[in-house]
């Protein structure tokens, strides 16, 4: 079954060919369709994956008839097993999204990037080798940015930010690889933990790692490229980027972290990263609720969540056995929640500015009569996300309040409950917004006092396609919250190998 | 140990890359940064590295300079510099954080140089070359023992490709400015060069299996000649065709094939030992060295205006 | 000190620098040069590090891992200049052409 771990990587770069070859050669039509299919069979492995590694721990593969550390190895725990689960899946919904029309893809393009970049998650998720993930990164960031640059003129500028910074971010974790290679002379990622002896050595190499991560998950205050590339995407892109793209960075954070700092942790700097998350959670969220426009909303709500994943540092590494582990869970059922409910905010987000040519906030007023499903899909997400019961990001929130109260560190409470409010402010905000159909008259009054700059006038409605794939992933978020015990076993299943 | 070579090289190194990044003008930059280039060539051949020298020269240092001054020359200058008290500040700012960022990482990477790991891979590889499908080391490492890595590295170069293509308005490149040359001794000289840089390429290539070189350095010196026809305004349809997409892939095709086959075939993923597996080694850097010539050239002109 | 590490150091200062100036220039081209001197500061640590243990017969490891890390800088490059080409002529388009007063 370890057979299945290089198949999760060839087999979008196979898809990724032949869609390049169909979009460049034609027939066109075609592609959609390969792509779409290559990503369900893309599932279909990370299931199976899934399945092995629940009923009999994590998956291991040395490639090339060599054995470590000289050949790379690829590996697949619970942890890696639950991102290839949601990557794949995620990714198809999207795709039944993005075929409903090419102007929501900024192209046929968009195809072979998605393959291109589904290869680069998978390949980052399976990867036991230290400078193999450098490589995987750079591939996803490639991919990354050319789907924001579909966006058309205005994403050029954001696209190219993102690059940069993202590029910047890959170094800073190749200069700590260099570190840990000096140090313990092997590339593999579970054989230089084992080598590994701490001191500065370590806490150079972990510093300059996490810093460069931390820029590619879009840590606050390293986040500013994020808004204006993940908002000026093309609808079917910014669901991949926020749910997809920002999980990968910080799988491998939390995979450097646990692993490499195993017993010679550097308490003070994973409380460092608590702190910089906190107000990360409660700065980013003040923020969306000032956005005018509706993807900036999702895409500062990201800024936000981003800040809680980081919580785990503080309570994985300085909390004792059974809080950590409460801790780990939560924080890893929370990040899958995320990305269930920000792919479906982004979908119904990109459905609102599709159907009505613009995502400013005031010409959406009342939008929710004419579009009752985007309208729920966003409802749905927004409640799970702010953590209410029985969604999975409840579930997820709920773990890691009884991780702060187990390991003492009752600080991170008030920042849990806050940040929650906060983000169901900001929900209720464009939900009041998109509900508001009282004052229809007074708007046309607005308008011809000239308090608008354009009046809406191109209102068309969007493909049945386009609408219930972001109520799916909003109701999964509160199905997978009541079977949030078969994820949570997935986890501990595979953890024999993450350290914990 | 040290000699004033070393050290006049490691200040030459220095000042090339503070011209390159403080340079007065865009076109100083880049410049500077291409005689960087060169003495980072000197460096390697100093370090014992051919390889990454000729790499150096072929790839970081020529194939970059001609994309940096192509993007130069387009436009002289676009931004301007912000105005002089807050630039004074930042700049203390940026020397100040520098210089203490580079003590610490630089005492970090210097204690790490001297541990000595019990078992190190560099041991360990070095004594399996033995056993590998070619002689010269880094071949091994590259197509053999880490293959894996070098097949996700020609992904990117597609996904690069791919990327550039979707920047233009029909995704061809066949609306790209083309430039017209009618100097009869440029024309006279592209005819020269051309061959012999195709056939110094192809020797790279197979010389990669025993002595340094290899697909990489054989691939940028393709993708000089494309250039080359390029800009000489020859051969349109083959910098521009149809092919071009194929070509760039044909690597990453290639070696995903390979990588299946051998499983296929009974064997690990990408396990390429024994009899055949000279022979498929080759056939992969052959397809390694076509990608990374055209792909590199495509990314090249697709960044020119396109015609309206 | 050996030659190794007077190398490592320059590497450091190459990588520092290079990110500072990408961090905190405004101009698209110096920052993608700026870029490439923080890679090459990367490269040339790994470089200086595979002649610690033995200087005439460095590692061929570090090696290869150098030049997968050049082709994929240059790709990136590649299609870094392609984007900052195209969006400065969109730039040029829409402001009218201006000379540059640098």
């Amino acid at each position: 079954m370890a057979n299945l771990l290089p198949v999760v990587v060839l087999l979008p770069l196979v898809g990724a060919i032949l869609t390049s070859l169909t979009t460049h050669l034609g027939p066109r039509r075609l592609t959609p369709l390969i792509s779409t299919v290559t990503t369900a069979l893309v599932l279909a492995a990370g299931c199976a994956v899934a399945f092995q590694v629940g009923s009999s721990g994590p998956l291991m593969l040395v490639l090339g008839g060599w054995e470590t550390p000289v050949a790379i190895a690829l590996m697949s725990d619970g942890f890696s097993a639950a991102m290839l689960l949601m990557t794949a899946g995620v990714g198809l919904v999207v795709c039944v999204f993005a075929s409903a029309t090419p102007e929501i893809t900024g192209g046929y393009w968009f195809w072979p990037l998605w393959l291109f970049l589904l290869a680069g998650l998978n390949a980052v998720y399976v990867s036991a080798d230290l400078f193999n993930t450098y490589v995987a990164l750079e591939l996803l960031t490639v991919a990354a940015v050319a789907l924001v640059a579909l966006g058309g003129r205005a994403a050029l500028l954001p696209a190219l930010r993102y690059l940069l910074i993202a590029v910047l971010g890959s170094l800073l974790f190749l200069l700590g690889v260099a570190l840990v290679y000096a140090e313990t002379g092997t590339l593999a990622t579970f054989g230089a933990a084992e080598e590994t002896t701490g001191g500065l050595v370590l806490l150079v190499a972990l510093g300059v790692m996490t810093l460069g991560l931390a820029i590619k998950v879009a840590l606050f205050p390293l986040h500013s490229w994020l808004p204006p590339a993940h908002a000026g995407a093309p609808a079917a892109v910014s669901p991949l980027m926020s749910a997809l793209v920002i999980k990968a960075a910080f799988f491998v954070l939390a995979r450097m972290w646990i692993n490499l700092s195993q017993g010679s942790a550097p308490t003070e700097l994973a409380y460092v990263l608590g702190a910089v998350g906190s107000v990360a959670a409660l700065w980013g969220a003040a923020l969306a609720l000032r956005q005018s426009k509706l993807k900036r909303v999702v895409a500062y709500s990201t800024v936000a969540q981003v800040g809680y994943f980081f919580l785990l540092f503080p309570l994985v590494i300085a909390g004792d056995g059974a809080a950590s582990a409460l801790a780990w869970e939560g924080a890893l059922v929370f990040l899958f929640a995320h990305g269930l409910a920000k792919a479906a905010m982004f979908m119904a987000a990109g459905s609102f500015a599709h159907a009505h040519g613009t995502d400013e906030l005031e010409q959406l007023r009342g939008a929710a009569a004419r579009m009752p499903v985007a309208s729920m899909s966003m409802a749905i997400a927004g409640v799970s996300l702010a953590g209410l019961p029985p969604t999975l990001a409840f579930v997820g929130k709920w773990q890691l309040l009884h991780a702060s109260i187990e390991s003492g560190q009752w600080w991170w409470i008030p920042v849990l409950l806050i940040g929650g409010l906060l983000t169901f402010a900001y929900t209720a905000r464009v939900l009041r917004i998109l509900l508001d159909t009282e004052d229809a008259d007074d708007q046309q009054a607005k308008v011809e006092q000239g308090k608008f700059t354009t009046v809406r006038t191109d209102y068309h409605p969007i493909p049945q396609r386009m609408q219930y794939p972001a109520l799916l992933l909003a109701v999964l978020t509160i199905v997978l919250g009541l079977r949030s015990i078969d994820l949570t076993e997935l986890l501990q299943a595979g953890a024999a190998m993450g350290g914990l | 140990m040290i000699d004033v070579f070393d050290v006049l090289l490691g200040v030459a190194v220095l000042l090339g890359a503070a011209a390159a990044l403080y340079g007065s003008r865009r076109i100083v930059g880049v410049m500077s940064f291409l005689v960087l280039g060169l003495l980072l060539t000197v460096l390697w051949a100093r370090l014992g590295a051919p390889d990454i020298a000729i790499a150096e020269a072929a790839i970081a240092s020529g194939v970059t300079g001609a994309f940096l001054l192509a993007a130069a020359t387009d436009h002289p200058e676009t931004s301007h510099e912000e105005g002089n008290v807050g630039r004074r500040t930042l700049m203390v700012l940026e020397a100040a954080i520098g210089v203490s960022a580079v003590t610490l990482v630089g005492v970090a990477a210097v204690s790490a140089a001297r541990i000595a790991p019990a078992d190190p891979l560099e041991v360990q590889a070095s004594a399996a070359v033995a056993d590998a499908v070619v002689d010269h080391p880094i071949t091994a490492v590259l197509l053999d023992f880490r293959a894996y890595d070098t097949l996700l590295e020609i992904a990117v170069l597609a996904a690069a490709v791919v990327a550039a293509l979707a920047l233009l308005c029909d995704s061809r490149l066949t609306r790209v400015a083309w430039v017209t040359e009618t100097r009869p001794v440029v024309l006279g000289f592209v005819r020269l060069i051309a061959p012999v840089v195709v056939m110094l390429a192809g020797w790279l290539l197979v010389a990669g299996s025993t002595r340094p070189g290899g697909a990489f350095q054989a691939g940028a010196m393709l993708t000089g000649v494309f250039l080359l026809l390029y800009l000489s305004g020859r051969a349109r349809s083959m910098v521009t065709g149809k092919w071009l997409v194929p070509a760039a892939l044909i690597g990453l095709a290639v070696f995903v094939a390979a990588g299946v086959g051998t499983f296929a075939a009974g064997r690990e993923w990408l396990d390429v030992a024994d009899g055949w597996g000279g022979v498929v080694v080759l056939l992969i850097e052959a397809a390694l060295t076509v990608s990374i010539g055209a792909g590199l050239a495509a990314l090249f002109i697709a960044g020119n205006p396109e015609r309206a | 000190m050996s030659r190794a590490e007077l190398f490592i150091i320059v590497g450091v200062a190459l990588f520092v620098f290079g990110a500072a100036r990408m961090l905190l220039t405004g101009d698209l081209i110096r920052r993608v040069v700026a870029l490439n001197v923080a890679g090459a500061g990367v490269f040339l640590i790994l470089m200086s590090l595979a002649t610690v243990r033995d200087a005439s017969e460095p590692d061929p490891v570090l090696h290869a891992l150098v030049l997968t890390g050049i082709v994929i800088t240059v790709s990136i490059t590649g299609f870094a200049l392609a984007l900052i080409r195209r969006i400065e002529r969109t730039e040029i388009v829409r402001s009218g052409p201006r000379e540059s007063d640098g």
